[in-house]
């Protein structure tokens, strides 16, 4: 999307923002940056000074104990800025891990928050996997950025510091040093930049590689495996997409060599100009070998501040950038209204009417729900039927304010739902969606949705209805037992029968005035489909309900089925009456029914 | 040790950890467990060598050639300081300016090129030695498979690499570094020689006490001990990582599974409606181990900083004596300030070289364990493939199979999933399958396909126990849509044959008998169409149904005497569902058909329907007999479903 558009946000802008939430959160991790450069820089210069000041006293045959005491005297100081060097570095990652944390709170906030339309934009989701990545792990920009300011520090102080020491010398000298180190320098970063190109494309390979060892090792996929004989075919798959990255890796290799290569021929220049220009020094003003050590150490080290700073500088851009993206995601602009609105009005029950509504998905070629009238009057048990993609599901989306309508509008008790804050909007809605997020929390949890003041009571009860109780009953914890083994590996993992049930009970839970039920028994047997259909009355007293199936037969007990083909309300009644119209609804129940019917022959 | 170098490793798993992968070491190594621990080393690189011998030569010359370039330096280097102190003659300056930096810039050159082809080679190794896991794990018994103590060996592995790079990829790292401190330590021994062979002059006095050769023992006898101090030191910092590796991972798991939620498209829905929003924040700000006010954090700040400081800085005490014992040599008389140098960065590469390979000691022994692991897995023994007899190949498909009192539990399992059941197929009929959710069904379907091995009674075939005929001859008699039935991301045609290349006719007669003649004219590129988006961008996307009509004519394709239905169109809408129903017949041929639904509807279509309940057989018969039994499993079933079909 934007990556050729300039980012929204400077280099200095984000580092400020970054420093901002550091100081918020821990301020040790900006105390712990200057530390560790200083650190770093009296270690280096001890590391400098050690060598030719040694040989100076055994140049000069000082005496013995001047000796002795230089050598101890620099022992020391390597010693000390080492440990402390080396501890530091040991405490600098938890309050890192600390600002990513933040970071990664926000980002989660956003997604999880996000108007729905949201989370199907091309848009908004490249931006939010960029923001992901740039928290991923601690090589990334979110933590990672602390290193780089670091070491820009220490290069940027190494640097002043060398070029006192280094004063005296000829000016051509450095700049040739310069030059030698700016020549490795674009040659690195001219096969880095051939990497993050094709780094797209090597993702591609891991994702292929990924995908297939998956495969191969999923225990989903185990039994057709086995009984298909699939293994020679998967073995084929598997030698493929490594030879096929092997080819990239080897293409890779070359643009890395060439970098490689440069960087060597480029010190050894260096060291020849630094060779030629000191023993010409040497011979001509007689430099002391000390001297000459020190001189010839200090260009070396000097290359290595230059080169830092240039490295460092270039990292921090394209952290910057990763930071931006992390920051325009944040202020990614909200279709739907969270702060404000109108509030929503206290009422019995709640009409829900649809008045000319489209809606077409971000990119589709045609709508999904074309000009569609419809009134869900209060209390009413409204039941949609339909073929697998005739838009049932999407009308369900439009009622509850996941998704607004392309043209038309939704109303509540008259009033467009646009004008409510969502949020409170959401809270008219129980649903039972086909699509679930359970989480792997404790199944009290689950049901009640929070992990403070939760009705014991009630959770229980809505168990009982949703016809759970045994099976809550044999887990070890009983409501307290965790679902799922991602977090928690002593979690129960249910079946899907299991797992519509605790849905339901959490819909019960909720007991908003408005209930939404897309094909929850689909994965029931004949006899628990049964029964939830029995408490279905009990369940709906005094709310208005939608029910979505395509099975026929469950939706008798509505009072009113609307049957949705091409986006329209096709037909509507109740189930008799649609019968009787003998059209597309009757066709349909005749076919589902003829398996049913006695003395039929086929 | 080298850096883990390579990107992909970098899963999710480890967004938390640094890397914590420093050397650990345990000083006291028994020389049992030594050779233990290389002879499990050794299995693993004649198993990695197997996969790419080419690594392993490319990285015997890198690390030759990287651990000599730096003793190259110290020594032209030397040279010219030598000249610089003694004599100052230009014409022999010049010429070892020339030499070296033409030497160690070759050095340089060559090394590149090792490096840059190890790390190619390095990376490849890296992913192809998961093919041995993986077809590990598509060739075991399904029994293992099925397993949750075999997942959770192969995560083990998994996460000990992504962790900390243990396992397998340790292998050639600890081959490399080995040879490396090796070269090394010779490298340092052959530039050092004349520091203990210059003798001080007899008119430096007590000085010349310094020409004793007790000193190379101190010298050496020092390296030695202050390495080893070192790995105690670092032993003891990275032991407090370990005592919390169990909290570490528990933290990373809730930091995956919190801290990424909003990525899971299906989650969207019932986050918004249900506000989950404040319930994952209440669990995300559970995570605490790796936070700055953290136990590890506190540690780090006490104990484990401090050890791991004094045993980073350690070696500084060999540095130190160095110089001593050089520069008073030097102050002596023995050799000039120019040697200094070279023996001062001969010995400080030595020393390094030997710090390594007593850290190399604990890594081996440490490896050894997660070696261990990992070949446990490699090693689960395949008991489903000892049977020999062949299945002859009969046209007339008359198999004849039979459950002898079978009964099954699932490994762990108090309660019997099969109880004492006995049935017998008719070749060439309609068997349908039904019951309640956890019956059997299913399992029943397993034993048959043996996929597990019953603990009591036997199946036979043709009379004989199935366990004593070949498992791939059995298999082949089978063809099984699996409720959950998987397919590939890979072309159309593939995924119906089940392998890259197939009989085109064939796989469009089947696809047109599983009712997908039509899809396909729609297929963009017909059965080279690749399926759904995960293996490349250019594939389709198909609905549940399509998917199983697939399933449908690849078990089609297959041409087994026996076809399994399990639940087969669970997906589908009434209309395909009733395709599939009028085409049932027709599609299984004089096959032998086994048919399972919750839908009891399709079984008016067989010829026998068996009832399961609680893992028994409890009734048998047609539909119309059945049906009559009012006090019958299957009536009830039945009248559940059909109540609202019959007026």
């Amino acid at each position: 999307m934007n990556e050729k558009s300039k980012p929204k946000y400077t280099v200095p802008q984000n580092v400020w923002w970054m420093v901002k939430i550091a100081w918020k959160t821990r301020k040790r991790v900006l105390v712990f940056c200057v530390l560790t450069a200083a650190l770093e820089i009296l270690y280096n210069l001890s590391q400098l000074y050690i060598a030719p000041e040694i040989l100076r006293r055994v140049e000069e045959h000082a005496g013995m104990e001047t000796l002795l005491g230089t050598i101890l005297f620099f022992t020391a100081a390597l010693f000390v800025t080492l440990g402390l060097k080396d501890y530091i570095v040991q405490n600098t990652m938890f309050p890192r891990v600390d600002v990513r944390s933040v970071i990664i709170g926000m980002i989660g906030y956003k997604c999880n928050t996000t108007s729905f339309p949201n989370t199907l934009d091309a848009d908004f989701i490249k931006l939010r996997d960029k923001a992901h990545t740039a928290c991923d792990n601690n090589r990334e920009a979110t933590e990672l950025i602390w290193q780089t300011i670091t070491l820009l520090l220490q290069n940027a102080g190494g640097l002043v510091i060398y070029l006192t020491i280094l004063s005296h010398l000829d000016l051509t000298l450095m700049a040739a040093v310069v030059v030698t180190c700016v020549v490795g320098f674009l040659i690195a970063r001219c096969s880095d930049n051939w990497m993050f190109a094709h780094r797209e494309a090597e993702e591609v390979y891991y994702a292929k590689k990924k995908y297939i060892r998956g495969r191969s090792e999923s225990v989903e996929m185990a039994k057709d495996i086995r009984i298909f004989g699939l293994q020679q075919w998967l073995s084929e798959l598997l030698d493929n997409v490594h030879d096929v990255y092997l080819d990239f890796r080897l293409k890779a290799e070359r643009v890395r060599l060439l970098s490689d290569i440069t960087e060597a021929v480029m010190t050894a220049a260096r060291n020849g100009i630094a060779y030629v220009y000191l023993i010409h020094m040497a011979l001509a003003e007689g430099l002391s070998v000390s001297e000459f050590l020190l001189y010839f150490t200090a260009v070396t080290g000097f290359t290595e501040w230059v080169m830092g700073i240039l490295q460092q500088a270039e990292k921090l851009h394209k952290q910057s950038l990763d930071i931006s993206c992390v920051r325009e995601f944040l202020e990614y602009p909200e279709p739907f209204r969270f702060e404000g609105g109108k509030p929503i009005p206290a009422a019995d029950g709640y009409e829900l009417k649809l008045e000319h509504v489209s809606f077409r998905y971000p990119g589709a070629e045609e709508d999904t729900i074309r000009g569609l009238n419809l009134t869900v009057h209060p209390g009413e048990k409204l039941a949609v039927v339909g073929l697998n993609g005739a838009g049932k599901s999407t009308l369900i989306r439009l009622l509850c304010g996941l998704f607004d309508p392309t043209e038309g509008r939704v109303l509540l008790n008259g009033a467009d739902i646009r004008e409510f804050n969502r949020r409170e909007y959401y809270d008219l809605f129980s649903a039972v969606f086909q699509e679930f997020s359970i989480l792997d929390v404790t199944v009290a949890e689950n049901i009640a949705q929070t992990s403070t003041q939760i009705d014991h009571d009630k959770v229980r009860d809505c168990v009982e209805k949703a016809g759970l109780t045994k099976t809550i009953a044999e887990l070890p914890d009983g409501l307290d037992t965790h679902v799922g083994r991602e977090v928690y590996l002593d979690g129960v993992l249910f079946s899907g029968g299991q797992t519509q049930r605790l849905m339901l009970a959490r819909a019960l839970y909720k007991d908003a005035p408005i209930l939404l039920l897309d094909e929850p028994t689909a994965a029931l047997d004949p006899i628990a489909e049964n029964d939830i259909y029995l408490k279905y009355n009990s369940m709906t007293a005094g709310k208005t309900s939608v029910f979505i199936s395509h099975r026929l037969a469950s939706t008798r007990f509505c009072d009113r089925i609307i049957f949705i083909a091409d986006g329209r309300v096709a037909e509507e009644g109740t189930h008799e009456s649609l019968l009787a119209m003998g059209g597309a609804y009757a066709k349909l129940f005749e076919v589902q029914s003829r398996y049913y019917q006695e003395g039929k022959e086929f | 040790m080298k850096e883990k170098k390579n990107t992909e490793s970098a899963s999710q798993e480890s967004f938390l950890h640094g890397n914590t992968s420093k050397a650990s070491l345990a000083p006291c190594l028994h020389g049992n467990t030594i050779s233990r621990a290389l002879a499990v080393h050794l299995r693993a690189g004649k198993l990695l060598a197997g996969i790419s011998p080419r690594f392993f030569t490319v990285m015997t010359l890198y690390a030759v050639v990287d651990a000599l370039a730096p003793y190259a330096a110290v020594f032209f280097s030397a040279q010219i300081l030598k000249e610089l102190a003694l004599l100052r003659r230009a014409d022999v300056l010049w010429r070892w300016v020339t030499a070296c930096v033409a030497c160690t810039g070759a050095f340089a050159v060559l090394k590149s090129f090792l490096y840059q082809r190890e790390e190619t080679l390095f990376d490849d190794l890296y992913g192809r030695k998961e093919i041995l896991f993986a077809k590990k794990m598509f060739s075991m018994d399904y029994a293992d498979m099925d397993k949750q103590e075999t997942h959770d060996l192969r995560e083990q592995i998994r996460e000990s690499e992504n962790w900390s790079s243990w396992g397998m990829m340790r292998v050639p790292q600890v081959y490399e570094y080995g040879l490396k401190s090796i070269t090394g330590i010779a490298g340092g021994i052959a530039l050092t020689v004349s520091l203990f062979t210059s003798p001080v002059p007899a008119s430096a006095g007590w000085l010349t006490a310094l020409n004793s050769p007790l000193f190379i023992f101190l010298l050496a006898a020092l390296m030695v001990v202050v390495s080893l101090l070192a790995g105690v030191c670092n032993v003891k910092s990275i032991s407090y990582w370990s005592s919390a590796s169990e909290d570490a991972t528990f933290g990373n798991r809730l930091f995956g599974f919190f801290g990424f939620i909003g990525l899971k498209k299906d989650r969207g829905t019932d986050i918004r409606i249900y506000n989950q929003q404040n319930l994952v924040s209440a669990y995300w700000g559970k995570n605490r181990s790796f936070s700055g006010d953290g136990v590890m954090a506190k540690l780090a700040m006490g104990p484990m900083g401090i050890y791991s400081g004094l045993g980073t800085c350690i070696s500084v005490l060999i540095t130190g004596s160095i110089y001593v014992f050089t520069c008073l040599k030097a102050w002596a008389g023995a050799f000039d300030v120019g040697s200094i140098t070279q023996y001062v960065g001969a010995a400080t590469a030595m020393t390094e070289s030997i710090f390594n390979l007593t850290a190399l000691l604990g890594i081996l022994k440490t490896n050894a364990g997660y070696l261990d692991t990992t070949f446990r897995f490699l090693d689960i023994p395949n008991a489903m493939y000892q049977g020999s007899l062949t299945t002859e190949k009969r046209s007339d498909r008359q198999y004849d199979v039979e459950f002898r009192n079978v009964s099954f539990k699932y490994p762990g399992s108090e309660l019997w999933a099969l109880k004492d059941v006995s049935i017998r197929f008719r070749v060439g009929r309609r068997l349908a399958i039904v019951g309640e959710n956890g019956s059997g069904k299913t399992t029943f379907i397993k034993l048959l396909c043996r996929l597990y091995d019953p603990q009591e009674g036997q199946i036979l075939l043709n009379g004989i126990d199935i366990r004593k005929y070949n498992y791939r001859d059995y298999m082949n008699i089978f063809s099984v849509v699996f409720q959950d039935f998987q397919l590939l991301s890979q072309p159309l045609g593939s995924n119906v044959a089940g392998s890259a290349s197939y009989d085109e006719e064939k796989v469009r007669r089947a696809l047109t008998d599983a009712g997908f003649g039509d899809r396909l004219e729609t297929m963009p590129d017909g059965l080279n169409t690749q399926l759904y988006k995960d293996f490349t961008e250019n594939g389709v996307e198909i609905s549940g149904g399509e998917a199983q009509k697939i399933a449908i004519a690849r078990a089609l394709y297959k041409d087994a005497p026996f076809i399994i239905l399990d639940e087969p169109t669970a997906a589908l809408d009434p209309i395909a569902e009733a395709e599939i129903y009028g085409k049932f017949d027709e599609i299984a041929g004089d096959k032998t058909a086994i048919y399972i639904s919750h839908r009891l509807s399709s079984c008016k279509f067989c010829d026998e329907i068996a009832v399961f309940d609680e893992g028994r057989i409890v009734q048998r018969g047609t539909h119309e007999e059945l049906v009559a039994d009012e006090a019958g499993k299957y009536h009830e079933l039945w009248s559940a479903q059909a109540q609202y079909y019959t007026e």
